[in-house]
C-alpha cells in the first residue's frame, strides 16, 4: 500500500518535472531558473487550496465549497486592511470565517450523512451569496502597498516568502499524515470508513477536522490571492474548486479516499496552474488551457484507472488459480 | 414501502410550491399574471431541461458537471456551423445535437468501460468541452466575447411563438420532453434497467442487462438534453456564445437532488425533479419581483434551501439521527 502511494507521487513529479524539460527543448527560455520557479510561486493559490482539500478527499468526501469560502475570506480581509486594520487581524478574521464555513460542512456531511457534494454544494451557494451582501457587489479595491508587496518578497533565491511559507505548511502537514496517530485516522477513514470505525477510530470527528483544516486552508489561500492580485471582485475563486480537485486528481489522490498526499496535491497544483504558462513557452494562445487541462485529466485518469483494474484483476486470477492448483494436488 | 415516500416526496414539493406561489402573490399581485410567470420560465429553462435527463445519471449512481459546458460548446457549434460553415440553421441545430451526445458518449464511455469515477470525468470533460467551444469559436470571423448573432426569424422563432397567445413555446417543449423523459424512466423496460444499473450494477449485468451500455447511455442523453437547452437559449438570446452554460451545473445538481433523487443512485423521479426545478425557478423569479431581493444574492435562499432540505430529509430518513435529534417523538 504504501509502495503504490509513494510511486503515485512520483509518478506526478516526474510527469511534472517530463513537462519542464520538454517545454525547455521546444523553447530554451523556459530552462532559465526564474522561469521554473515562477510556476512554482503562481502556484501558490492552488497549492495551498489542493492541499487543504487533500485533507477532505483523503477521508473519501469532497468539498465544493472552498472557491466562495476562498472568494468570502479574502474578501472580508482584504475590506479590514483596506479600512486600517493590521495584517495580523485580518488574517485572523479570514481564518475564523474558514473555519466556521469547514465546521458547517463538516457537522452536514459526517454528522447527519449527507452526501458531501450535495452538503457543500449548498453551503457554496450561501458563502458566495454572502459576499454580494458583503461586498454589495462592488470590488474591495485601494489595499495597503506594503501587504500586496509582500507577494512579491522573496525568501531565499527565487522563492517567494508565500510559497516557502506553503511549502512549510505542507511538509508539516505531510509528516503529521503519515507519522503521527490521529494523522493515520485521516487516510484510514478513507479507505475503509466502516473498518476505521471498528477499530477504534473517531471516523466522524476526523471528517469534521478534514473540513475544518481544507476551510483554513482555503481562506489562507484567500488571503494570499489578496495579496497577489489587489483587489477581490465578488466572484473571486469561482470554479477554483474544481481546479483544485482536478490538482489532486493529477497528484494521484483518488477521489474514493485513502489514496494520496499532501505532497502529491500540491504538485498537481504546481502542474495544473503551470499549463497556461507552458502554452505560452510553447507558443499556443493560452485559449487551449482549459482543453489541454481537460484532456490531461482524463488521460491520467484513464489510463490510472485500467492499469488498477488489471492489476486487480491479475491479481485476483493468481489468486484463484493458487487455490485450484492446490486443491488439484490435495486429490492427487 | 418505497412507493409512499416518493409520493409523500414529491406531495412536499408541491406543498413548497403553492406555498411559494400563495406568498409572492399575496406580496405583489403581478406575480400571477400568466404573462408574468411564464416570462419567468425563460430564465430557467435550460436547467429545467437538462436536470430532467441528468437525473437519469444519477439514478444509476452518477454525476453529471459537465451538462453547463455542453450547452456552451452545441451552442458556439450551431453558430459557426451556420455563420462560418453556411449550412441550414435547422442542420446546424442538427449537428450540435450530434456533437452533444458524442460528448456524452465519450464521458459515459469512460465512466461505463473504464470503471472511472463519474465526478472525475466529468471534471475533466467540463474543462475540455469548454475549452474546445472556445476554439471553436476562433474557428468564427466573430470575436468570440462578441458571439455570434443574426440568426433567422425562423429560428428565434423556436422561443418566441406563444402557444394560444400565453404559453410560451420553451415551456412547451420543457413539458413535452418532461412527458417523455417521464415515460422513458418510468414506463419503460430501458428505465427499469436505469434503476436496477443504480441499484445493484452486479444484478443487473448478471440478469442479462447491458448494464455498462445503458449507463453510457444515459451520458448521451443528458448531453443531448443539454444541446437541445443551448439550441433553445440561443435562441432566446439571439447570441451563439461558448460560456452560456457555465453557471449551470449547480443549479442543475441542486435540481435533481432537491427533486428526491437519491446521489447514490437507485432512486429518482421525473416528476419529482421537475417539481423541483420550478421550486427553485419560481423562488428565484419571485424573491426579486416581490421582495426586492437583488438577483446576486438569490445563491443563498437556494443554498439555504438545498440544505433545509438535505439536512431535514437526512434526518427524517434515518432512524439513528432521528432518536437523536426528535427524543420526544421517540417515546
Amino acid at each position: 500500500m504504501k509502495k503504490i502511494g509513494k510511486s503515485r507521487e512520483l509518478n506526478s513529479f516526474l510527469f511534472l518535472a517530463g513537462l519542464i524539460f520538454l517545454v525547455g527543448l521546444v523553447n530554451r527560455s523556459f530552462w532559465q531558473p526564474t522561469a521554473i520557479w515562477n510556476c512554482f510561486n503562481d502556484s501558490v493559490v492552488f497549492t495551498l487550496l489542493s492541499a487543504g482539500i487533500a485533507f477532505v478527499i483523503l477521508t473519501g468526501e469532497v468539498d465544493v465549497s472552498i472557491g466562495a469560502v476562498l472568494g468570502l475570506s479574502a474578501a472580508v480581509g482584504a475590506a479590514l486592511l483596506r479600512d486600517g486594520y493590521g495584517v495580523v487581524t485580518a488574517s485572523a478574521v479570514a481564518l475564523v470565517i474558514g473555519i466556521l464555513a469547514g465546521l458547517v460542512n463538516g457537522v452536514g456531511v459526517a454528522l447527519f450523512h449527507i452526501p458531501s457534494l450535495i452538503f457543500t454544494l449548498g453551503v457554496n451557494g450561501v458563502v458566495r451569496g454572502m459576499i454580494y451582501v458583503y461586498t454589495k457587489g462592488a470590488w474591495v479595491e485601494n489595499l495597503p502597498a506594503e501587504f500586496t508587496r509582500m507577494s512579491n518578497r522573496m525568501l531565499i533565491g527565487n522563492i517567494t516568502v508565500f510559497y516557502g511559507l506553503a511549502v512549510f505548511v505542507i511538509v508539516i502537514g505531510h509528516f503529521i499524515l503519515t507519522k503521527t496517530k490521529k494523522g493515520k485516522y485521516f487516510i484510514a477513514v478513507g479507505n475503509h470508513a466502516a473498518g476505521a470505525i471498528l477499530v477504534g477510530i473517531p471516523a466522524d470527528r476526523t471528517k469534521v477536522t478534514a473540513y475544518v483544516l481544507c476551510g483554513m486552508f482555503a481562506s489562507a489561500a484567500g488571503m494570499i490571492y489578496a495579496s497577489r492580485i489587489g483587489f477581490i471582485t465578488p466572484t473571486a475563486g469561482n470554479g477554483y474548486e474544481m481546479k483544485a480537485i482536478a490538482a489532486c486528481v493529477l497528484g494521484g489522490l483518488s477521489l474514493n479516499g485513502g489514496v494520496g498526499s499532501l505532497v502529491g496535491a500540491s504538485i498537481g497544483a504546481v502542474i495544473m496552474s503551470s499549463i497556461s504558462r507552458v502554452l505560452v513557452f510553447l507558443g499556443f494562445s493560452s485559449d487551449y488551457d482549459n482543453t489541454i487541462t481537460g484532456i490531461m485529466l482524463l488521460t491520467i485518469v484513464v489510463i490510472n484507472t485500467v492499469i488498477q483494474n488489471r492489476a486487480t484483476e491479475n491479481n485476483r486470477r493468481r489468486i484463484l488459480n493458487a487455490r485450484t492448483v492446490g486443491k488439484g494436488e490435495e486429490e492427487k | 414501502m418505497k412507493t409512499p415516500v416518493w409520493k409523500k416526496w414529491e406531495f412536499v414539493l408541491s406543498l413548497i410550491l403553492i406555498l411559494e406561489i400563495i406568498i409572492f402573490a399575496s406580496k405583489n399581485s403581478k406575480f400571477l399574471m400568466p404573462r408574468v410567470l411564464f416570462g419567468s420560465m425563460n430564465d430557467i429553462i435550460s436547467i429545467c431541461i437538462i436536470s430532467l435527463f441528468v437525473t437519469f445519471v444519477m439514478v444509476t449512481g452518477g454525476i453529471d458537471i459537465q451538462a453547463g459546458s455542453i450547452v456552451g460548446l452545441s451552442s458556439i457549434i450551431l453558430g459557426v456551423a451556420w455563420q462560418d460553415g453556411g449550412m441550414n440553421i435547422w442542420a446546424a441545430s442538427l449537428i450540435a445535437i450530434a456533437a452533444a451526445g458524442l460528448c456524452g458518449g465519450l464521458s459515459g464511455y469512460f465512466i461505463a468501460y473504464c470503471g472511472v469515477q463519474p465526478m472525475v470525468i466529468t471534471l475533466g470533460g467540463s474543462f475540455l468541452y469548454s475549452g474546445i467551444a472556445l476554439l471553436v469559436s476562433n474557428l468564427s470571423a466573430t470575436e468570440s466575447y462578441k458571439g455570434i448573432s443574426g440568426f433567422p426569424d425562423s429560428f428565434l422563432r423556436l422561443s418566441k411563438v406563444k402557444l394560444f397567445g400565453i404559453i410560451p413555446s420553451q415551456v412547451m417543449i420543457f413539458l413535452i420532453l418532461a412527458m417523455l423523459a417521464y415515460v422513458l424512466l418510468h414506463k419503460t423496460r430501458y428505465g427499469r434497467q436505469v434503476f436496477l444499473a443504480g441499484v445493484n450494477p452486479r444484478a443487473a449485468e448478471y440478469s442479462g442487462i447491458y448494464t455498462k451500455l445503458v449507463i453510457m447511455s444515459t451520458y448521451i442523453l443528458s448531453g443531448i438534453s443539454a444541446a437541445i437547452a443551448g439550441i433553445i437559449l440561443t435562441s432566446y438570446l439571439g447570441t451563439a456564445k461558448g460560456d452560456i452554460g457555465a453557471t449551470l451545473t449547480l443549479p442543475i445538481i441542486t435540481a435533481v437532488v432537491l427533486g428526491g433523487t437519491l446521489s447514490t443512485g437507485g432512486k429518482g423521479s421525473v416528476p419529482g425533479t421537475a417539481l423541483a426545478a420550478v421550486v427553485i425557478g419560481t423562488l428565484r423569479f419571485g424573491l426579486p419581483l416581490c421582495f426586492k431581493v437583488s438577483q446576486q444574492y438569490l445563491d443563498i435562499p437556494a443554498g439555504l434551501l438545498l440544505l433545509v432540505v438535505v439536512t431535514g430529509r437526512a434526518v427524517l430518513d434515518s432512524p439513528v439521527l432521528k432518536g437523536r435529534f426528535l427524543k420526544s417523538n421517540m417515546k
